[in-house]
């Protein structure tokens, strides 16, 4: 025993107190009366936190208990890695119900008008701030590598350099893995071929991507290092590019 | 660091107690109130705010934790040998590296988004932009998992590490396991260190102090040695090893004379010449414990011959016991006078004494003449000295008396006490004496003050003697007054009524001049007085008074007032006067009535909207007193 752990050196040499075991079950099995005190009365975020935490606990425990009496139910693994590809037969226990696909897909719609706005602001200019023929992008761009402004007095579009990004998080279907690949350019924007000339990327923007890292080679034997990818995220909102590899 | 006190890391959070408490402390000290109305300027700054404020937090946190943690190399080499065999220094240094790295990732996070905050156009983007910071922020966090808790043991290990100080001066023990080198620690020092029949009791570095010559020297305890190759050290073994390697030291090699450790001498000489290389430029000692139960003399002529060898290599073999304490002082005194040679030597051939020895100078006084002039040592230090070498007890403690007599021994304190009588030393002390408790009654200066008493009771005497005839006779007169009761029972004296005549000459008496209607009005019952008209004709209506007669007053009840007026009226003249005085009054009291006052004295402000029922935000809970 190390020369400080004191505590441990007493109770070595002359045990415990005389009622020791008798008091540590009684306050074993008081703790769930103060647990459920705790909960009932706790208020505010912290109860919000500590619910849904609790709520968490509450299913694990269920399941290992019904686990006890069946073998079939599997538990939430944190370490272990998702699978893969799912067999054809276990597809419709895990899709959902058409009804909760509708209301998904209304609620999305929703949230995209609530957050729509102009892409394209109007930048005043001149001595008494008439002139109103210069925009500026609202949204993330891609420029290329050889880009260079036009004289400001003379450029009409302007895409400011905090919005310009390089990177985007391209995920491969099938390997369900994530890389942050370079981008190529903007192939097309769905929503207006003025976009795309821009180099603009919003949510469905299809993007070409290096993949080299990804090391694909064809059936002939040459290396692949340009692939497209199709964004899946509002990047102006999240401040990354979050893409699926169009394989 | 200085003072190796590694008792001064912070705690180490785990990482969802680390996510937690930075983002509830961002919920509380950020504002929260914000509306989609606001100028965009205002909501930017708002959501940047609360994403520089979790960085910050973050960032703190992290530094702390990375210069609270000792660097390897700065620490003294032998903490450093200790913390790579206890916690390996490539774990160690790559789980700060981590750290470090997150908070550089978690800086540049911030710094990205606080940039795309700026072109944030809506109260709905400047959100998701926060949220997406401070999830990313947490993200990384959450991936520190592994590391905080690696570090979080080793701050618990480390704060537990016993303080050895490498520079100061110390006996380091080692030897085979179960020799005896925890007993000669508790011997020699107040280390209690656990003694017991199975090897390796011993599994850490102890540390205990004790005095020698004015000095404070530190005896380190190593875990037992056993003999292989250093490859195949355990970390136990490893921590002896470091010790050993690094510490300045006086060496003590432990041996087990009786062979009880399970270890053979050769054997545990074949320890001592592998493990000498790390025994250079240090003093050694070869201690042969165990010699209650085998002493050298007693060993076989190859044995004996071994501790010869040792001694014609200069190295001091000592039989000591710890059992029976047999020569544990005298390795303390050789191992220490050994040390501190070896440290004065090393000292005087460095570069610093130099400067300190130039400003000594030992004066030698020249001779006068041929008469001897010995130094003066005065008696009492002779003595002193005497019996501090010889190290004999100086009488019979009670400690040595209770091993004598054993069982029948009882400590008897009473046997000390100095009395003026002897015999009365072992007499029980009564405590409680017609129902007074003694204790309260105990007076150390009782004996002078008995002295003192005596002499005042003669005077005393006398006086009480004056004293009594004094009270005799007042009590007779008092008695003798009280038979000359001529009155009978008497009347108050507010009934009673007062002649003029009899005034006028007890005035007159007093040399007051009574003459004149206004003197005797005036004096007694003037026109001022509202009672003048009843009084004036009580006055004129002369009735003596007699006891056969016993007229009663016309009325008891009004005479009684009219001798003492009521306190509204006393001092006023005529109604008039006195409808005025109660306007006064009254007026007066308005003001505070008005201001609910109880009185003219009371002062009390109310606090009407005390500050802790106003402030602060509007947390869960009703609305309803606010």
């Amino acid at each position: 025993m190390p020369q400080n752990e004191h505590i441990e050196l007493h109770r070595k040499r002359h045990g415990q107190r005389l009622d020791h075991h008798e008091r540590k079950r009684k306050k074993e099995s008081r703790e769930a009366h103060e647990r459920s005190h705790k909960a009932r009365k706790m208020i505010g975020l912290k109860a919000k936190l500590y619910h849904k935490q609790r709520h968490s606990e509450k299913i694990q425990m269920k399941k290992t208990l019904k686990m006890h009496e069946q073998r079939k139910t599997k538990q939430k693994n944190d370490d272990k890695t998702p699978e893969g590809a799912v067999p054809a037969y276990l597809l419709d226990r895990e899709g959902q119900s058409r009804a909760k696909i509708l209301s998904n897909m209304i609620k999305q719609k929703r949230k995209e008008k609530a957050g729509k706005w102009e892409v394209l602001k109007v930048i005043r200019t001149g001595k008494r701030q008439k002139k109103a023929w210069k925009r500026m992008v609202t949204k993330v761009c891609f420029v290329g590598d050889n880009f260079t402004r036009k004289p400001p007095k003379y450029e009409r579009f302007i895409r400011p350099m905090g919005l310009r990004f390089k990177k985007a998080h391209v995920t491969h279907p099938e390997l369900k893995a994530t890389f942050c690949l370079p981008i190529l350019g903007v192939k097309k924007n769905p929503s207006s071929p003025l976009y795309t000339t821009l180099g603009v990327i919003t949510k469905g923007t299809v993007i070409e991507v290096n993949v080299s890292e990804l090391g694909l080679v064809t059936q002939g034997g040459k290396v692949i290092w340009g692939k497209y990818a199709q964004v899946t995220n509002n990047p102006e909102n999240d401040g990354c590019i979050n893409a699926v590899l169009l394989v | 660091m200085a003072l190796y006190n590694f008792k001064k890391i912070m705690v180490v959070p785990t990482s969802k107690e680390f996510i937690d408490i930075t983002l509830s402390k961002t919920q509380r000290k950020t504002p929260t109130v914000i509306h989609k109305h606001y100028q965009i300027h205002r909501i930017r700054h708002f959501y940047m705010r609360k994403v520089k404020f979790t960085q910050q937090n973050y960032h703190d946190r992290l530094s702390q934790i990375l210069t609270d943690f000792p660097k390897l190399d700065d620490i003294h080499p032998f903490y450093a040998d200790l913390m790579n065999v206890l916690y390996d220094k490539d774990h160690y240094k790559l789980a700060l590296g981590q750290i470090n790295i997150a908070k550089n990732l978690i800086d540049n996070v911030s710094k990205d988004y606080v940039r795309l905050m700026k072109y944030g156009d809506s109260l709905y983007r400047c959100k998701q932009l926060k949220r997406a910071a401070l999830g990313r922020m947490c993200t990384i966090m959450k991936r520190q998992k592994q590391s905080l808790e690696y570090l979080e043991q080793v701050r618990q290990h480390l704060s537990r590490l016993p303080t050895i100080d490498p520079n100061t001066r110390t006996l380091l023990l080692c030897g085979y396991p179960n020799v005896g080198k925890s007993s000669f620690i508790n011997k020699v020092t107040r280390a209690d260190v656990e003694v017991q029949p199975y090897a390796f009791t011993t599994k850490s570095l102890f540390v205990g102090h004790m005095d020698y010559k004015y000095l404070r020297w530190q005896v380190v305890d190593t875990p037992g040695i056993l003999d292989h190759p250093l490859e195949e050290r355990n970390t136990i073994e490893m921590q002896a090893i470091t010790a050993l390697a690094h510490l300045r030291s006086a060496v003590l090699y432990v041996m087990d004379l009786s062979e009880q450790c399970g270890h053979t001498l050769k054997q545990q000489l074949e320890l001592f010449n592998n493990i000498r290389p790390l025994f250079a430029n240090k003093p050694l000692l070869v201690v042969a414990n165990k010699c209650d139960i085998k002493k050298i003399s007693e060993l076989t002529e190859e044995d004996k011959k071994i501790f010869a060898d040792l001694t014609a290599e200069d190295i001091p073999v000592i039989e000591t016991s710890t059992l029976t304490e047999e020569g544990v002082m005298m390795v303390k005194t050789e191992a220490c006078d050994k040390l501190l040679a070896a440290r004065v030597d090393s000292k005087m051939k460095g570069k610093k004494v130099h400067d300190v020895l130039n400003r000594l100078h030992l004066a030698m006084p020249a001779k006068r003449d041929d008469k001897p002039r010995p130094p003066f040592i005065p008696e009492g230090a002779k003595v002193g000295r005497k019996t501090m070498e010889v190290d004999a007890p100086k009488r019979k403690t009670e400690r040595d008396l209770e091993m004598e007599m054993g069982d029948d021994y009882v400590l008897d304190l009473q046997k000390y006490w100095d009395l003026m009588n002897q015999d009365e030393k072992h007499d029980v002390i009564p405590e409680i004496w017609e129902g007074h408790n003694i204790a309260d009654y105990i007076d150390p200066e009782i004996m002078k003050v008995k002295e003192e008493l005596k002499v005042k009771d003669e005077e005393m005497q006398e006086i009480r003697q004056l004293a009594k005839q004094i009270r005799e006779k007042r009590k007779m007169k008092i008695v003798c007054s009280k038979e000359k009761d001529v009155h009978g029972p008497r009347m108050p004296r507010t009934v009673k009524k007062v002649e003029r005549k009899t005034l006028e000459k007890e005035m007159g008496g007093l040399g007051l001049d009574m003459t004149g209607k206004d003197a005797v009005s005036r004096f007694s019952f003037s026109s001022h007085y509202a009672v003048n008209a009843r009084r004036s004709r009580s006055v004129t209506v002369l009735k003596k008074r007699k006891r056969e007669a016993s007229v009663a007053p016309t009325s008891r009840t009004r005479s009684q007032s009219a001798s003492r007026p009521p306190r509204d009226q006393s001092g006023v003249r005529d109604p008039k006067m006195a409808k005025k005085a109660k306007k006064l009054m009254k007026s007066q009291q308005k003001d505070m009535n008005r201001q609910g006052k109880k009185g003219e004295a009371d002062r009390h402000v109310f606090d009407l909207k005390p500050k802790h029922l106003f402030s602060g935000k509007r947390k869960s809970g009703t609305n309803d007193h606010r």
